[in-house]
């Protein structure tokens, strides 16, 4: 961290979060301060429900996955009756990890240091030479830690070490509403298999990633290589609606708890989304064997099914459902952040539609998401190098009166930094706590 | 964009006939009971279909096996062409000479990077890049744009190819296939990285020459969370 004398006593004084955190800006500590990411780990992250993976992730038995509350790493585990167990990667022993690969099947976790043995429910079942160990020893609850809770909204799952967090779907709030929508988008929450997933690294906060999701505002310029591009070869075509985001007929909605949607589909839909589409590899090939299975009458309709679901919605404070994507931020420093974008296929779907959806969503992370990848890595190293400039800002449409409160909605022009604004608050709420961590490791009931 | 419509028209296909970049008259059927779509996305991908991926499999089932191969199944004068060949490909790359680079590839071509170790199913699982020729067509636009952040200012590149291997290809007489082993230094804005790996290829002899059919990239870390590989590797 490089501070200025003329910071410097503000950073010290952590607790000012309203200083730190206003209506309309932040200040740039909060994207750089090693404390503070250190803060956020546990208040954020620990202290609150995330994201961890989706159980077709895990769908056979003794199926496991490695999955990460923050900086925190877990192994996300089903049993042989189907259960789904979630428990830290640490040895009770020394702390080694137990397990070593992201994903697999496994009955059991053999730690390869001292070789204690935890069964797939992380209840610890074999220790060497165990009868050098004594009572006080025999005493202790020495199961792989487990957080303090765990819950699934229909195949999401989710964790907290906050024992007196709010139940999951008190969290979600009004969100959930909008995840049914996307889940019906998918066919249903049993019709959802992640299907892989394109990684990326960036060298930046993870609140960068996080602010663009919810940002209508950045599109036309962050990614005019793309509206330039579609235009210059095909007369228009993908997101050509956001150019003038302002007069459009989308809109931000900021939701409880930090969640938000930028709501694409009023101009996604208002003319076939399907003919929207950036051409895919085979969308040709794919238009013929709709025809041939779905009849002319239903083809339409089968070709409108296959594209995104023209929503970011952004479930704070690691996932994030765009298009038929499911992603998942996981932060790693103050200035490193890992993003997964998880593909989806749908169960019910044959294997020409499940191929288009897998080639519409291979589009967009290369020919977009680097861009934004890039300007995200610029606004580090700006914030970074440049002390002196201490605010962040995000009063657009902060002061026009356009953001308007419903019951449990703000809903504001597409172009609104709403999102930010609305997820901060949380943001800031969550930081002046004070919450309890726990982590369980008595045997399993 | 003047001087990529140039390259385009210069393409030829298989029967060494020049491929006019105009729509073909099956291309502007308006099959009936589909809504009129007001963009016209050329040049068209028929060809990747059913019996397309099936083959790709299949492709790279072969390309990745491990293989003992006889080294006398590919005369010499074959051999030292494909190996001119891919050192072409490479260099061009490296001199950022994209609509040049293309013509190395045969019209219904495919680039390839795989997301998992063993390259799955591309019906089942997600690549990190599948193109085929219209959507190189559309990355190489894109980076002439002036707009690609990604790549303002571009990466600088340099690829060293090792190990080349080459044999017929099981079910054509004019195709072969091949892989080498390679690492790709990177450097932008001033930070330097290297990239590894091995890519494999199917090669066809056409009336206008060899040319590159399929080539997929296999990155030793290509599960693993990438970089800015905005440019091609």
């Amino acid at each position: 961290m490089t501070n200025t004398s003329s910071t410097k006593k503000k950073e010290n004084a952590s607790s000012d979060w309203d200083w730190l955190v206003q209506e309309d800006r932040i200040h740039r500590t909060v994207y750089t301060d090693d404390n503070i990411f250190v803060r956020e780990m546990d208040n954020v992250f620990a202290g609150t429900w995330v994201y961890l993976l989706h159980e077709s992730q895990i769908a056979q038995p003794n199926d496991y996955r490695l999955a990460w509350i923050g900086t925190r790493e877990v192994i996300v585990s089903r049993n042989e009756d189907g259960e789904i167990q979630v428990f830290s990667n640490r040895c009770t022993h020394r702390g080694a990890t137990v397990c070593r690969e992201r994903r697999g099947n496994a009955q059991s976790f053999t730690c390869p240091y001292h070789g204690w043995r935890f069964d797939n429910q992380g209840k610890l079942f074999g220790i060497p030479g165990k009868n050098a160990y004594g009572p006080a020893f025999k005493s202790r609850d020495m199961n792989l830690a487990r957080p303090a809770q765990v819950a699934s909204y229909k195949g999401f799952i989710f964790a907290t070490l906050n024992p007196d967090a709010p139940s999951l779907l008190a969290h979600l709030g009004n969100v959930a509403r909008y995840m049914d929508e996307w889940i019906e988008h998918q066919g249903g929450e049993d019709n959802i298999v992640i299907s892989g997933g394109q990684r990326y690294h960036l060298d930046c906060n993870w609140k960068l990633v996080y602010d663009n999701a919810g940002d209508g505002y950045h599109v036309p310029f962050s990614h005019q290589s793309l509206l330039v591009m579609t235009n210059e070869r095909y007369g228009g075509g993908d997101m050509t609606y956001f150019a003038d985001a302002d007069r459009s007929n989308m809109h931000a909605y900021g939701l409880e708890n930090g969640h938000s949607i930028i709501d694409q589909r009023p101009d996604m839909f208002a003319n076939s989304a399907w003919n929207q589409q950036r051409p895919q590899p085979g969308r040709e090939s794919y238009v013929e064997h709709v025809l041939n299975t779905a009849g002319s009458e239903n083809a339409q309709a089968v070709l409108e099914s296959t594209v995104g679901a023209g929503m970011n919605l952004n479930i704070f404070p690691n996932l994030l459902l765009i298009g038929n994507q499911v992603q998942v931020i996981q932060p790693l420093k103050v200035d490193s952040v890992n993003v997964y974008f998880n593909a989806t296929r749908r169960r019910d779907a044959d294997v020409e539609m499940n191929t288009m959806r897998l080639r519409t969503q291979e589009d967009f992370p290369i020919v977009g998401e680097m861009d934004d990848a890039a300007n995200f890595e610029e606004c580090q190293r700006g914030l970074t190098f440049s002390p002196e400039n201490e605010w962040v800002d995000m009063s657009r449409h902060y002061e026009t009166g356009k953001d308007v409160k419903g019951d449990d909605v703000v809903t504001g022009p597409v172009t609104s930094d709403l999102h930010q604004r609305n997820y901060y608050a949380k943001w800031k709420s969550l930081m002046k706590a004070n919450p309890s961590l726990k982590m369980r490791k008595e045997r399993l009931k | 964009m003047e001087e990529l419509d140039e390259s385009q028209s210069q393409l030829e296909n298989e029967k060494g006939e020049i491929k006019v970049n105009t729509r073909s008259e099956k291309d502007s059927m308006q099959p009936k009971g589909l809504e009129p779509s007001p963009f016209s996305y050329e040049p068209c991908s028929h060809y990747v279909d059913a019996p397309f991926y099936d083959w790709l499999t299949e492709v790279s089932k072969d390309l990745s096996f491990a293989d003992i191969r006889s080294e006398e199944v590919v005369d010499e004068k074959t051999w030292r062409q494909i190996e001119r060949l891919l050192a072409v490909e490479a260099r061009l790359l490296d001199q950022d000479a994209f609509e040049r680079w293309l013509l190395l590839y045969v019209e219904e071509c495919v680039y390839w990077i795989p997301s998992e170790r063993s390259a799955h199913d591309l019906r089942e699982t997600v690549a990190l890049e599948f193109h085929d020729r219209r959507r190189l067509l559309d990355r190489v636009s894109r980076l002439g744009t002036g707009f690609a952040y990604s790549q303002i200012p571009p990466s600088r590149t340099a690829r060293q190819l090792s190990g080349l291997e080459i044999w017929p290809s099981p079910d054509r007489e004019d195709e072969w296939r091949a892989r080498y082993s390679f690492t790709l230094a990177e450097t932008r804005v001033g930070r330097s990285r290297i990239l590894a790996g091995w890519n494999g290829f199917v090669l066809r002899q056409t009336s206008s020459g060899l040319k590159i059919v399929v080539k997929q990239i296999n990155l030793i870390d290509c599960d693993s969370p990438q970089g800015n590989n905005s440019f091609f590797l």
